[in-house]
């Protein structure tokens, strides 16, 4: 039992890597449609991506629409997670659940919605209109993050702070903040990912003008699998590599054992 | 919850509906009204009747689909389990080093988007690709078609939601006590009857994380069937935005993302009551 596991472990292994690797050679390949092994190498189609317009905008778009949903997202979890951690009412465990909400409904079923009803508000093709839908689906992300977060706090802190003298703001300021600092971090950088990432809707609502990177990958690759797309793959899966090895790095050097985790959302 | 009711109506505290109420006020307008929307088009387009929900339970296309769409969810479910599972043992057992490598991969590949996931496998899979190039260097003149096929959607489905089993299975069997192994074997178990009476059953609560969770994307996956999966062959969330963004079908796209909706959220409720949804993507 335990060799078998092992030896199919090790295969799987060459299963999960493979697709991640692959798409490194290819963007250096001089082919103009999908061959591999690439015939020639050079890097035309990294001048290509940073030139284009029709590449750049996207990207642009993306990350715009990617940090206003942070913020806005950020702005409406905070002190919802606060009531709902640390205060005990009527209807908590509905509200609870409710938070939950966007991340069971499957997000074709949303984009149906959105299509609908943000082209009767007039918000479809606008960056506004994807920012106020993303926003939807980034909240029990960000809240499931920052409620773990609170939910360890030791509001001992707070109330030494408030013995020796500090009002309820300044004890917010000067004790809260800074502790929840790596929550409140993570939380936005998950809402940022799940934005950025976000394809489903933003192909039926971003429309040319607000067109994101996700649904401009999604209609090229459709369309012509354009060789650009393999310079953006392996961009992003070079941000993913550092995002990633920077905190492995940087507790290997605190030695303390990492713990990677994301709750799932994209669907 | 350990305050008594009484004391709950007592004491009406203002500040929880007070820090609620902007996202409250937020999610009923962008994510309650827009669900609604879909509900009420299932039924009103273009006329209001029953018609969109009795072509999609009783017409043919629809079943055929819908039918397409649950097998294809339990395999590829089945096939993460399949691949998940070894690969979350040898997590487990291995040295710290080589756990930490592994499980770095597998959190490359969840973070990956998964356009760049599924562009890979296109690739991978092309008539020009790796794959055909070696089914050939083995002899086979005429190989199979592979991209665009039930298989290639299938194939890249199982990559790209494999990490989410593999996760929920690892975690679970990191907190094994391997006391409990080793008194299963003083015991007498070994092999096989170790592992299907002692082992398997402890991981089973990361087993049911991982294939509902599986299952439930897949149910509504769009992206990766639309741009790998054969075009005769659809999946039920690429024929509703077909409906709706080529034939603007509003009434059939709605009927059909609500059946969709009704058969998720039956699956987590049950789940819910059983585990509590939080868990799950905790």
């Amino acid at each position: 039992m335990n060799t078998f596991m092992r030896w199919t472990g090790f295969i799987v292994v060459l299963f999960i890597a493979a697709p991640l690797v692959i798409v490194v050679p290819m963007s250096f390949s001089n082919a103009s449609s999908l061959q591999f092994p690439p015939p020639g190498y050079w890097l035309g189609y990294y001048r290509a991506y940073f030139t284009d317009m029709d590449w750049l905008v996207p990207t642009w778009n993306s990350i715009l629409i990617a940090t206003a949903t942070t913020v806005l997202t950020m702005l409406l979890v905070v002190p919802a997670t606060f009531a709902l951690v640390r205060h005990k009412f009527r209807g908590k465990g509905i509200a609870d659940v409710m938070m939950l909400m966007p991340l069971a409904v499957p997000h074709i079923v949303m984009a149906v919605g959105y299509y609908s009803y943000f082209g009767d508000l007039g918000l479809v093709h606008s960056h506004f209109g994807v920012i106020l839908a993303h926003t939807c689906l980034s909240v029990p992300i960000a809240f499931l993050v920052l409620s773990a977060n609170l939910k360890g706090f030791d509001r001992n802190l707070e109330r030494a702070a408030q013995s020796l003298g500090a009002g309820p703001a300044k004890t917010f300021i000067h004790i809260t903040l800074p502790i929840l600092r790596p929550g409140l971090i993570i939380s936005s950088l998950f809402a940022f990912i799940q934005s950025f990432d976000e394809t489903v809707v933003a192909i039926f609502i971003s429309g040319r003008d607000a067109e994101t990177l996700p649904r401009k990958m999604f209609d090229s690759i459709r369309q012509e699998a354009d060789p650009v797309i393999a310079v953006i793959s392996t961009l992003l899966f070079f941000i993913v590599l550092i995002g990633i090895a920077a905190p492995y790095f940087a507790s290997a050097l605190r030695s303390r054992a990492p713990k990677p985790s994301r709750p799932a959302g994209a669907h | 919850m350990g305050v008594s009711l009484s004391k709950l109506t007592e004491k009406t505290d203002i500040w929880p509906w007070l820090l609620l109420a902007p996202l409250g006020v937020y999610m009923l307008i962008f994510f309650v009204v827009p669900l609604a929307d879909v509900a009420i088009m299932s039924f009103v387009e273009p006329k209001v009747s029953f018609a969109n929900y009795q072509k999609v339970l009783t017409g043919a296309l629809y079943q055929r689909v819908f039918l397409n769409t649950f097998l294809t969810a339990a395999f590829v479910t089945l096939c993460c389990l399949a691949v998940g599972y070894p690969l979350a043992y040898l997590m487990a057992h291995s040295k710290p080093r080589t756990a930490m490598l592994i499980l770095l991969l597998v959190t490359m590949s969840f973070w990956t988007s998964f356009l760049v996931r599924t562009y890979a496998w296109m690739v991978l899979l092309g008539n020009n690709g790796p794959l055909i190039a070696f089914l050939q260097m083995i002899g086979i003149e005429q190989p199979p078609q592979l991209l665009f096929t039930r298989f290639s959607s299938t194939l890249a489905m199982v990559h790209i939601l494999a990490p989410y089993m593999i996760m929920n299975i690892y975690s679970v069997m990191k907190k094994i006590d391997p006391a409990l192994i080793r008194s299963a074997e003083s015991l007498g178990a070994k092999g096989w009857s170790l592992f299907r009476h002692v082992y398997l059953p402890l991981t089973a609560p990361g087993i049911a994380n991982g294939s509902v969770l599986v299952f439930v994307i897949c149910l509504g996956f769009y992206v990766t069937p639309v741009l790998l999966g054969s075009p005769r062959e659809q999946m039920i969330a690429g024929l509703i935005g077909h409906q709706v963004d080529e034939f603007l079908a509003f009434g059939l796209g709605s009927a059909m993302a609500m059946v969709l909706l009704v058969i998720t959220l039956v699956i987590l409720t049950i789940y819910h009551r059983r585990f509590g949804l939080d868990k799950l993507w905790g």
